[in-house]
C-alpha cells in the first residue's frame, strides 16, 4: 500500500507540468551558464557573499550595530541554506530514480523493492553532498549557529563559494585537474625533499644553541620557506653541514619552482582553443539572431564578407585549417562538423528563434545534401539555403529539404544574357547593387510606427529626400507594385524599394521614424 | 548587336550560357577541347573542335569576328587566360566575356583583353547574400533584369533630345507622367550618372544621351513613342 502510493507520487510528479518546469527553471537558474537569468542570480550571490565578508572584517576591530550582524548571521545565511536545499533538490531526481526501479522490477517480474530505490536515492543525494562544492556550501551556512561562537570563521567559506559564480575560476580550476598526474608527481617530489632535509636539518641543528631550530616543526617550517625560495631568514643554518642541505634545497626549490611554471603553462596553451571554444559557446547563447555557414570555401568565404556588415555569423567546418583560415579572417568558428547532429547539441541555441538560416555552402552536393538532411533531422522549420554544384543534384537537395537553392552556373547563364542583351542596363542595376557613388538600392520595412504616423503613400515625402521610391511590396497581397499611386494605403509589413544617397536614405528612415505618433 | 556567339567551353557554363542567350543571336555555336567528352544536354547546338594552340584561321574564315561575341567559360583559370590573351592579341574588335574563379583571376583576365569578365565566387555571393539580405530588391531585380515578369529595365537612346527642351532629368514628371522612372543617364561621354546624384541635377538631357529607365513594356513602348524615338 505505501509503496503503490510511493509510486504514484513518484509518477505524479514526473508527469507533472508545474513540478517538472519549476524544476527546470531551478535547474537553469543554478547550473545553465546559457540561462538568461542565472548572470543576475550569480550577481546577487557574489554580492551577498563580499557583504557577509566585510561585515566580518569589520567586527575584527569594530563594534558593529548588532542588526547588521543579525543581517549576515540570519538573513544571508538562509538565502544559503535555500540555496543549499535547492542544489540538492536539482542534483538527482528522486521521482525519476523510484519509477526506473520500479519499471525495472516490473519488467524483470518481480515485487518492487521500494528500500533498493531509496538506497540509490540516499547515494545519489550523498555523491552531491560529499562533493567539494557541496561541503563549502555547507560550511558557508554554518555561521548560522551563532551561539558556536568558533563557527562564525566558517563565514570564509563564503568566499570560497565565489568559485561557484566565477567561471574563469572553474576553467582555471579544470585547466589545472587536467595536469594533475603531473602535479601529484611534483608534489611527491617535493614532499620527499621537504621531508628529508627537515630532518637532516633537525639532526644536524637541534643539538646546536647557537641554532634557531630546536623542533622538527621549526625544521620542517626552514625547509618549506626554502624549497619555495621564499627565505625569510628567520631561521637559518649555522654548520657546514646544515648549509649544504640548505643548498641542495635551495636547488631542488628552482627545479620545483620552474616545474610548476612549465606545467600551468603547458596545461593552458593544450586547453586555449577549449577554452576559446568554450568562450564562443556562451557567447553564441547571448546573440538574439545569426546565420550558421557550413563549410568555409571560396564562396562560403565571400558570402561571410558581404552578410557580416549586418549580421553575424557563426561557421562550422571540420577542417581545422579552413577554421584557421576564418578566424584569421575575423570571423566566429568552431571545428565542429556541420554534418553531424551532436555539433548543434553542443551549441546549445534555439534553432527557431536565433538562427535566422542556415547556409550550406560546401562545394560539393554530398556534403551539402547530408547536413540539409542532419538538421532537418530534428528541425523542420529553420530556413536552409544550399549551394548546388552538379544540376543533376537538385532534386536530392529540394528533397533532403533545402529551402533555397542557388545554382552558380545558372547565374552565369543568367548575367551573361542580360549582359549582352542590355549591357548598359545591367552595368545601371550592378552599380546599384554595389553601392558605387554611394547610390544604393534599399528596402525599408514599414513598421508598426512608421505605418501609425503615415497612412497613404503621398504623404512620404521621399523626393526631398532624393529618393526614388520605385515601388512597394504589399505583404497582404505578397505582390510587387511598381511606381504606386500617392493614394496607396501603407500597411506594416510593407517593404519600400527605394533608391537613392545612402546618407539620404538613413535621413529618410529616421524622418519616418520620428514623425509624432498622430 | 553582334550575331554570332562563340562559348568556348565545353561545361556546364558553356551550357547555360548557350541556353540563356540562344534567342538573341543567330548563332550560337559551342567550342570543345579535343579531350572533352560528349554531353547530352549540348546536342541541339553546334559543337566544333579547338585547340589552345589554334591560330584561329578557320574561325577567322567561317566567321566575321566584327559581328561575333566570344564568352571564354573555360573551367582551369590559367587555361582560360591563355585562350583570351590568344583571341585578343588575333582579333583586336572581338568582344570577349569571359569567365573567372576569383577576383585575381578576373584582374589578370582584364589584362589579357577581355571586355565583360563574370567573377563566379563573387556574383554567387553577392546573390546569396542579397537574397538573405535584401530578399525584396533581390526578387524585384532579379524579376526586371532577367524579364520574369511585365515589368522591364530598357535602354533608350535620345537620338535627338529636342523633345525634352533642355529639362534636367529631376524636372521631368517621369512617374506621373510616363509611368516609367528614370534610373540613370549616360552622357555621350560615356558617364554613368544616377538620377537623384548631385552631379545629375545640373546636367541638361542631350542629344546622344542614354537613358536608362524602368516601367511596364507598353509604358516604355508608348514612352519611346511620346518621345520620338519610335516612330
Amino acid at each position: 500500500m505505501f509503496k503503490d502510493w510511493i509510486v504514484d507520487a513518484a509518477y505524479a510528479l514526473q508527469t507533472s507540468n508545474r513540478y517538472q518546469k519549476t524544476r527546470k527553471f531551478f535547474y537553469n537558474l543554478l547550473e545553465n551558464s546559457s540561462f538568461q537569468y542565472k548572470r543576475y542570480f550569480d550577481i546577487t550571490m557574489v554580492v551577498l557573499i563580499i557583504v557577509s565578508v566585510t561585515i566580518l572584517i569589520r567586527e575584527v576591530k569594530h563594534d558593529v550595530p548588532s542588526y547588521i550582524v543579525d543581517l549576515n548571521t540570519y538573513f544571508i545565511s538562509f538565502i544559503f541554506f535555500i540555496e543549499y536545499l535547492l542544489r540538492l533538490w536539482i542534483s538527482s531526481s528522486v521521482s525519476k530514480t523510484i519509477i526506473e526501479h520500479k519499471e525495472k522490477d516490473t519488467l524483470l517480474e518481480r515485487d518492487f523493492n521500494l528500500s533498493l530505490a531509496f538506497w540509490r536515492i540516499v547515494q545519489d543525494k550523498l555523491k552531491y553532498m560529499t562533493s567539494i562544492t557541496a561541503i563549502i556550501d555547507l560550511l558557508a551556512i554554518l555561521p548560522f549557529f551563532h551561539q558556536l561562537r568558533l563557527l562564525r570563521i566558517f563565514i570564509l567559506f563564503r568566499v570560497f563559494k565565489l568559485f561557484r559564480y566565477a567561471r574563469s575560476v572553474q576553467t582555471f580550476a579544470s585547466v589545472l585537474i587536467s595536469k594533475k598526474f603531473e602535479f601529484f608527481t611534483l608534489f611527491i617530489f617535493s614532499s620527499i625533499i621537504i621531508f628529508v632535509s627537515s630532518v637532516l636539518i633537525y639532526i644536524m641543528e637541534a643539538n646546536n644553541p647557537n641554532s634557531a631550530v630546536n623542533t622538527l616543526y621549526e625544521a620542517f617550517y626552514w625547509s618549506i620557506v626554502t624549497i619555495s625560495t621564499v627565505g625569510y631568514g628567520d631561521i637559518t643554518p649555522t654548520s657546514t653541514e646544515s648549509r649544504f642541505v640548505a643548498m641542495l634545497v635551495i636547488t631542488a626549490g628552482i627545479a620545483v619552482l620552474a616545474f610548476t611554471t612549465s606545467l600551468v603553462v603547458s596545461a593552458f596553451t593544450e586547453k586555449l582553443d577549449e577554452i576559446k571554444e568554450l568562450k564562443s559557446i556562451d557567447d553564441l547563447a547571448k546573440i538574439e539572431e545569426f546565420y550558421i555557414i557550413c563549410g568555409y570555401e571560396k564562396i562560403a568565404q565571400e558570402v561571410c564578407k558581404n552578410l557580416v556588415k549586418n549580421n553575424k555569423l557563426l561557421i562550422l567546418d571540420e577542417d581545422p585549417l579552413r577554421i584557421e583560415q576564418a578566424h584569421k579572417d575575423g570571423f566566429e568558428a568552431l571545428n565542429y562538423d556541420p554534418g553531424s547532429i551532436e555539433s548543434y547539441k553542443r551549441l546549445h541555441i534555439d534553432m527557431n528563434k536565433q538562427v535566422k538560416a542556415i547556409l550550406c555552402l560546401r562545394e560539393s552536393d554530398v556534403e551539402n545534401v547530408y547536413t540539409t538532411l542532419t538538421v532537418r533531422s530534428f528541425n523542420k522549420k529553420v530556413s536552409i539555403l544550399s549551394l548546388l554544384i552538379n544540376n543533376n543534384n537538385r532534386k536530392k537537395l529540394e528533397f533532403a529539404g533545402v529551402n533555397e537553392i542557388l545554382y552558380s552556373k545558372e547565374l552565369v547563364g543568367l548575367v551573361a544574357r542580360e549582359f549582352v542583351g542590355k549591357p548598359v542596363a545591367f552595368e545601371a542595376i550592378h552599380a546599384l547593387r554595389s553601392e558605387l557613388n554611394n547610390i544604393n538600392i534599399d528596402e525599408l520595412l514599414v513598421t508598426q510606427r512608421i505605418a501609425q504616423n503615415f497612412t497613404f503613400v503621398e504623404e512620404l515625402v521621399h523626393r526631398k529626400y532624393r529618393l526614388l521610391l520605385l515601388g512597394i511590396y504589399k505583404k497582404s497581397h505578397k505582390h510587387f507594385f511598381f511606381n504606386p499611386m500617392g493614394s496607396m494605403v501603407l500597411e506594416e509589413g510593407d517593404v519600400l524599394l527605394i533608391i537613392g544617397n545612402v546618407m539620404f536614405m538613413k535621413e529618410f528612415e529616421q524622418y519616418l521614424n520620428k514623425k509624432r505618433v498622430k | 548587336m553582334k550575331q554570332v556567339a562563340l562559348i568556348f567551353g565545353y561545361n556546364d557554363y558553356g551550357s547555360q550560357i548557350a541556353k540563356n542567350i540562344i534567342q538573341k543571336y543567330k548563332e550560337v555555336i559551342i567550342f570543345k577541347l579535343d579531350d572533352d567528352e560528349l554531353r547530352s544536354d549540348m546536342q541541339e547546338h553546334i559543337i566544333e573542335s579547338f585547340d589552345l594552340s589554334d591560330e584561329w584561321s578557320s574561325i577567322e574564315k567561317k566567321y566575321d569576328l566584327n559581328e561575333c561575341v566570344a564568352f571564354c567559360v573555360l573551367e582551369d583559370d590559367a587555361e582560360n587566360i591563355f585562350l583570351t590573351i590568344s583571341l585578343r592579341s588575333q582579333f583586336k574588335d572581338l568582344m570577349i566575356i569571359a569567365l573567372s574563379s576569383d577576383k585575381e583571376s578576373a584582374n589578370k583576365l582584364s589584362m589579357a583583353g577581355a571586355n565583360k569578365v563574370i567573377p563566379v565566387v563573387q556574383t554567387t555571393a553577392q546573390m546569396i547574400s542579397d537574397i538573405l539580405d535584401k530578399p525584396v530588391v533581390t526578387e524585384v531585380l532579379h524579376s526586371l533584369l532577367y524579364e520574369q515578369s511585365n515589368l522591364k529595365v530598357a535602354e533608350i537612346k535620345l537620338e535627338d533630345a529636342s523633345y525634352f527642351k533642355g529639362e534636367f532629368p529631376t524636372q521631368v514628371k517621369w512617374e506621373l507622367d510616363y509611368n516609367i522612372m528614370l534610373l540613370s543617364v549616360i552622357h555621350t561621354n560615356g558617364n554613368n550618372e544616377f538620377l537623384y546624384s548631385s552631379k545629375e541635377r545640373h546636367h541638361p538631357l542631350e542629344d546622344g544621351d542614354s537613358l536608362v529607365v524602368v516601367g511596364y513594356e507598353a509604358d516604355i513602348e508608348l514612352f519611346k513613342k511620346r518621345i520620338g524615338v519610335v516612330k
